[in-house]
C-alpha cells in the first residue's frame, strides 16, 4: 500500500549528544555497598545481566565468598508483563535456609518500571525468613554508580543505624571509601585507619567494607565521620550530622594525596582529635622518608618536568592529584575531567585551583565521547587516567599516559594506596615505570610480555 | 457454532486479492472503539469478508458484543497458565486463544496484568507475537484484522501494534467534544513518530457522535483536513447503539435496518475504498487547537443568534 506524505513534515533529529559514560548505573552502585556488609546476601531482582553488575560489586569489595551469596531473580518477559512479585517471594523462601543475618534486596529498572512494590514483598514475608530484609530500590536509571551508593548509605542508615546517646570519645565513622578509582581502594582504606590508630582515635563504622550490622548499629555513637570520596557519601555524613550530631570533619579540603595535600590532612586530623603532637611527628617522618626513598632510587622524572597534563578520573583521585602533580611533580594541569558532579568537589577544586593560581578547563561529569574530542583538541603531552584514556589518545601527539585510575591495564597483587607518604612513592612508581615504557616500542612491550 | 465458542482451524479464499488489511482503532478512553471496532467487524464479515478482532486490552471487554456478552480467555491467561504447568508459549495453540463470536467474527483478547502491577503494553505485544508466531492471520486466511487499542496512546507498549508493522492503517475515533479531539491530535503526533519509520499511515477520522452533528461534523471535517486526511465517517448518537450494548448483540444484527446499522454499512465501504493512508500532520500548538474548535463553536452561535 502505497503512503502519500500531504504535507511536508518535519524530520526528528536527535539533538542529544552521544554519550559514552564512564560510569555504571545506581543499580552497581548499590551492590558495591551493600557488598560491603559482612556475611550479607544480596538479591538482585532483576534479569541476569544485572546479576552480573552485582558480581562485579562483589570483586570491588573483595568480599569472602565463603560469607557472602548472591542471589537473582532472573526476571524474564513474563515478569515485566505481569509482574515480578510473586517471582521475589518465591527467591526470598527459596533462601530462608540461609545463614546470613541480612539479605538485601535490589531493584533493577525493569521491576521499577513495571510497578514491583519489593518493600510490600519484603514486609510480607519477613515473618517467614529468620534473616533480615532491608529492600533497596535503586533502579539503574536513578543515575550513576555514585548516586546508587548514596541511596544504599541511606537505605542503610535509616533503618539500621541506632540512636546512642552516649558518644565514644575519639571515635569516627569512615563513609564511602569504596566510592574511590584507586584500583586497590582498600589499601587508602587502611593507611587511614592505620593513620586513625595512630593518633589513638577508634574506628567504630566504615560504611561499608567488612562492616558488621552491629558496627552499623553503633554509627551513632561516632564523635566525627571522614567521607573518604569526593564522589559520593555527603548524604550519608549529613544525615549523620543532623540526626545523631555526628560532625564531620575533613570536608572542606582535598583527600590526602600529594606532600601538601597530605599535610593537611593530616594536620586537621590532629587539630581535631587533640592530638598535634602525634601528627608533628607523622608528617616530617613521612615526607623524609619519600625524599629519601626518592634519593636512593634515581627517580627520573626530570624528562617529564612542565609538561602540558590531562587529569581524567573520578573527583576522588583526580582533585588531589591537581596539587599533587603541579607542587610534586612540577607539571602543568590543562585539562581537568572529572567523571562525577558534586557540588562540594566542584567547591574544593575552584579553591585549589585560585590557590595555585592555575587556570586549566575543567569539566565535570564528563565522558568518554568529551574526554576524547578534548584530549584531540588540546593534545596534552601528558594524560592521568585510566585504559580508557590510554586508547582515546591513539593517534595523537601525546607521549605519556599514566595509568592510574580504575580500570588500568596492569596487575596489581597487593593493594597500593594514593594516600600518604607511602601512596606518593606508589604513585610516581607508576609513573617511572610508564616513563620508561614510553621507550620501548609496542612490539617490544608485546614481546616482553608474552 | 454458537457465539464465543472456540473454533478448529479452517482454510479458504481471501476476498482481497490475498492482501490483508490490518487496521488499528485508536482515541480517547471511553469514545467507544470497542463498540465501533466490533459493528465493524460485522459490517465487514457481512460483505463476506474473514474478520478478526484483536482486543488490545487488559480489560478484555473489546469482543464482548460480538460474543454475545462472554468475556473470552486471554491469551495472556493462557499463555501464563502454560507458563505455571512449565510449558512455553509455544505450547498455546490458536483453538485455546482464537474464539468465533457471531456470524463467524474471529475474537481474540490479549488481556494483561491485573491492576496496578506489570507491563500492560508489554503484555499486548507479547499476545500480538504469539498470534503472529502461531501464524494466527493465515491459518484463518483473514481478509481484515482490527485492533481495538487501549484509551490514548499511554506508553511505547500501546504504539505496539504500529511499531510493529502489525497494524497498517490507523484510524482516530472521536466525537466532537474538545477533549476528544485533543486526545485524538495527540495520537496523531504518535503516529507520526512511528509511521516515519514504516509502512503505516492515518487512514482518517471516524466521529462517533455525541449528539451536537452540525459541530461535529464541520469540527472533525476541519481537524481532519488538518491532519491531512479526511473524515471517514459520522456515526449518529442513538439509543438504538445502546441498546444493542446492553443486549449484548451488535446493531447489525439486532437492527439490521436501522439508520445507524447503515452508517456501520458505510464505514466499511468506506474503509475498505480508502487506500491512501498519511503520515498526518498533527496541530503542534493547543492554541491552535483551541482556536479551531473556538471558531467553530463561535460560527453556529453566530448563525443561531
Amino acid at each position: 500500500m502505497m503512503i502519500k506524505v500531504m504535507k511536508e513534515t518535519p524530520l526528528i533529529v536527535a539533538e542529544d549528544k552521544c554519550h559514552d559514560p564512564y560510569l555504571r548505573c545506581a543499580f552497581y552502585g548499590a551492590a558495591q555497598t551493600v557488598m560491603g556488609v559482612s556475611g550479607s546476601c544480596t538479591l538482585a531482582h532483576s534479569p541476569q545481566g544485572c546479576y552480573l553488575l552485582a558480581e562485579r560489586a562483589f570483586e570491588w569489595q573483595n568480599e569472602d565468598y565463603t560469607k557472602t551469596e548472591i542471589l537473582c531473580t532472573k526476571l524474564c518477559e513474563d515478569e515485566i508483563v505481569f509482574g515480578g512479585e510473586n517471582i521475589l517471594t518465591r527467591t526470598i523462601l527459596d533462601a530462608s535456609s540461609l545463614k546470613n543475618p541480612i539479605m538485601f534486596v535490589l531493584s533493577a529498572c525493569g521491576p521499577e518500571i513495571v510497578g514491583d512494590n519489593i518493600s510490600a514483598v519484603c514486609e510480607n514475608v519477613s515473618d517467614k525468613v529468620h534473616f533480615r530484609l532491608l529492600p533497596i530500590e535503586c533502579a539503574g536509571f536513578r543515575g550513576t554508580q555514585y548516586d546508587g551508593i548514596d541511596i544504599a548509605l541511606d537505605s542503610i542508615l535509616k533503618n539500621f543505624a541506632l540512636d546512642k546517646s552516649k558518644k565514644r570519645i575519639n571515635s569516627v565513622c569512615i563513609i564511602a571509601p569504596h566510592a574511590n578509582a584507586n584500583p586497590t581502594w582498600m589499601a587508602d582504606l587502611t593507611w587511614v585507619k592505620n593513620v586513625l590508630f595512630e593518633i589513638g582515635v577508634d574506628v567504630i563504622t566504615t560504611l561499608t567494607h567488612r562492616t558488621s550490622l552491629n558496627e552499623i548499629a553503633d554509627i551513632s555513637a561516632a564523635e566525627k565521620s571522614i567521607v573518604l570520596s569526593h564522589d559520593a557519601g555527603q548524604k550519608a555524613a549529613t544525615y549523620l550530622a543532623k540526626e545523631f550530631d555526628v560532625e564531620q570533619i575533613c570536608h572542606n579540603v582535598p583527600l590526602p594525596i600529594g606532600l601538601t595535600n597530605t599535610r593537611r590532612w593530616l594536620t586537621e586530623l590532629g587539630k581535631t582529635f587533640n592530638a598535634r603532637h602525634v601528627v608533628e611527628n607523622l608528617i616530617p617522618k613521612g615526607e623524609n622518608m619519600v625524599v629519601d626513598q626518592c634519593r636512593r632510587k634515581w627517580i627520573e622524572l626530570y624528562s617529564i618536568s612542565r609538561l602540558s597534563t590531562a587529569i581524567v578520573a573520578d573527583a576522588t583521585v583526580g582533585i588531589p592529584l591537581v596539587r599533587f602533580i603541579t607542587e610534586d611533580l612540577e607539571l602543568i594541569p590543562e585539562l581537568v575531567y572529572l567523571r562525577s558532579s558534586k557540588n562540594v568537589a566542584g567547591a574544593i577544586i575552584e579553591n585549589e585551583l585560585q590557590q595555585l593560581d592555575l587556570k586549566p578547563k575543567v569539566v565535570y561529569h564528563t565522558d568518554v565521547y568529551q574526554t576524547r574530542k578534548s584530549l584531540v583538541e588540546i593534545e596534552p603531552n601528558i594524560v592521568i587516567g585510566s585504559n580508557i584514556e590510554k586508547h582515546a589518545i591513539e593517534g595523537l601527539n601525546t607521549h605519556y599516559i599514566f595509568q592510574l585510575i580504575s580500570p588500568i591495564q596492569r596487575f596489581r597483587m597487593i593493594n597500593r594506596e594514593y594516600f600518604g607518604y607511602t601512596g606518593i612513592l606508589n604513585l610516581l612508581e607508576s609513573i617511572q615505570n610508564e616513563v620508561w615504557d614510553k621507550y620501548r616500542s609496542k612490539e617490544t612491550r608485546y614481546k616482553a610480555r608474552w | 457454532m454458537k457465539s464465543g465458542t472456540s473454533i478448529g482451524q479452517k482454510k479458504q479464499d481471501t476476498k482481497l486479492g490475498g492482501k490483508m488489511r490490518q487496521i488499528a482503532i485508536y482515541g480517547k478512553g471511553g469514545i467507544g472503539k470497542s463498540t465501533v471496532s466490533s459493528n465493524l467487524c460485522m459490517a465487514l464479515r457481512k460483505r463476506g469478508l474473514r474478520v478478526m478482532q484483536v482486543g488490545c486490552d487488559p480489560k478484555r471487554d473489546s469482543t464482548r458484543i460480538l460474543t454475545g456478552g462472554r468475556l473470552i480467555p486471554t491469551v495472556l491467561e493462557t499463555y501464563r497458565e502454560n507458563l505455571r504447568k512449565g510449558r512455553d508459549e509455544y505450547a498455546i495453540t490458536l483453538r485455546e486463544i482464537v474464539y468465533e463470536g457471531s456470524n463467524g467474527v474471529y475474537c481474540v483478547e490479549s488481556g494483561g496484568p491485573e491492576p496496578g502491577i506489570g507491563c500492560a503494553g508489554r503484555g499486548v505485544l507479547t499476545a500480538i507475537r504469539i498470534l503472529r508466531n502461531l501464524g494466527a492471520f493465515k491459518t484463518y486466511n483473514l481478509d481484515v484484522v482490527i485492533y481495538d487499542v487501549l484509551g490514548d496512546v499511554v506508553c511505547g507498549g500501546f504504539a505496539q501494534p504500529i511499531r510493529q508493522g502489525f497494524a497498517k492503517e490507523i484510524y482516530l475515533l472521536c466525537s466532537g467534544a474538545f477533549m476528544s479531539i485533543y486526545a485524538a491530535n495527540n495520537i496523531a503526533k504518535g503516529i507520526r513518530r512511528l509511521t516515519q519509520r514504516g509502512n503505516t499511515g492515518l487512514g482518517g477520522v471516524i466521529c462517533n457522535s455525541a449528539g451536537d452533528q452540525e459541530l461535529e461534523t464541520r469540527v472533525l471535517t476541519d481537524f481532519a483536513s488538518r491532519l491531512g486526511t479526511k473524515l471517514i465517517q459520522f456515526i449518529p448518537r442513538s439509543p438504538v447503539i445502546q441498546v444493542c450494548e446492553v443486549e449484548n448483540k451488535t446493531v447489525l444484527e439486532h437492527s439490521p435496518d436501522s439508520i445507524e446499522a447503515k452508517a456501520f454499512q458505510e464505514l466499511a465501504k468506506n474503509i475498505l475504498n480508502n487506500d491512501a493512508p498519511i503520515i498526518p500532520n498533527p496541530i503542534e500548538n493547543l492554541v491552535e487547537l483551541e482556536s479551531m474548535y473556538r471558531n467553530h463553536i463561535m460560527n453556529r452561535t453566530n448563525k443561531t443568534n
